[in-house]
């Protein structure tokens, strides 16, 4: 789950930098706004990725 | 004596080829890729060859193992899912059998390369993105909007959902690549505290060694088996967009 938070967290920094160096000269701003928005994309990543856990192949309940 | 815990990593080339200034050498990584194919694909057909209704030990292995994909795929996709059978098999097969073959001493561990699993979870996020559009057209962007957002969070939602959709491929990449590289990491520092140790102090390190060995096979286990889940579970957005609720966990 860990490595959910760090990947958003570098494309969401990176697409930041990205934007404030080719597109809109705004430099810290876009890499600032970036990197919350990376936190807050890799937390619902790990919630997510925690959610569609498929239940043990021997769970009853399951096969129906 | 002094090595550094990194050095089994390192690749020399052993045929140097090349074919338009594209480097294709033969290394060990390339090597021990060719001997998991071959045991893989091996062990399958030596299995399937015989086909009888009660298995022999070779047989009910692969029945289990294609019982236990088979069940990965239909928790996480459902029944459609099954058309990627041969390819989720396949890379969970090549994947353990990379992770298992790197814990022999002496041998490689190719998934510890982040150039062949960033490859593979390319190969899964491209898929998966082609799937999308080709079954849903332009209507697969609404999967930047998660059912049930409020229009004036539009501005904010569909940005966080591109950068985790943009993600993904990293995090899959990344998981892998780290669990086995830090994994053998461990085990080239345990190792050379015993060899520096001398036998008085040197069999604790050793047995930790040994006992760290044992948990990487765990770790090779489930590392093939949670970029497996992973892989389906990124088809099945794909396949059924937002639809999850049929199979809802």
């Amino acid at each position: 789950m860990g490595t959910d938070l760090l990947a958003a967290l570098i494309v969401g920094g990176g697409l930041g930098w990205l934007a404030d160096t080719y597109l809109l000269d705004s430099t810290p701003w876009g890499m600032v706004i970036g990197l919350v928005l990376g936190v807050v994309a890799g937390i619902r990543n790990a919630y997510r990725a925690a959610n569609a856990w498929p239940s043990q192949p021997e769970d009853p309940e399951r096969k129906g | 004596m002094e090595e550094s815990p990194l050095h089994p990593f390192e690749l020399h080339n052993y045929i140097p080829l090349s074919i338009g200034g594209l480097d294709i050498s033969i290394n060990k990584a390339v090597i021990l890729m060719w001997v998991v194919v071959a045991l893989a694909a091996g062990l399958m057909v030596m299995a399937g060859s015989s086909r009888k209704l009660v298995p022999g030990k070779l047989q009910s292995l692969a029945e289990m193992l294609v019982d236990f994909i088979r069940n990965i795929i239909l928790d996480t996709m459902g029944k459609d899912g099954m058309r990627f059978f041969p390819l989720i098999a396949s890379l969970f097969l090549f994947i353990l059998f990379c992770n298992l073959l790197g814990l022999i001493p002496g041998s490689y561990t190719v998934t510890s390369q982040i150039v062949v699993t960033a490859v593979f979870a390319c190969l899964v996020y491209g898929l998966s993105l082609a799937m999308g559009f080709l079954l849903h057209g332009a209507k697969f962007l609404g999967i930047l909007v998660p059912p049930g957002t409020p229009g004036w969070l539009l501005p904010l939602m569909i940005p966080i959902e591109l950068i985790s959709q943009l993600a993904r491929p990293i995090s899959l990449a990344v998981r892998l690549f780290a669990n086995m590289t830090a994994g053998h990491v461990i085990l080239g520092v345990l190792f050379g505290l015993a060899i520096s140790g001398g036998v008085m102090i040197g069999w604790l390190p050793f047995v930790f060694t040994i006992a760290m060995n044992g948990l990487e096979v765990g770790i090779a286990f489930i590392q093939a088996y949670i970029f497996t889940v992973l892989t389906c579970v990124y088809l099945g957005d794909a396949f059924h967009l937002h639809g999850h609720d049929d199979h809802a966990h």
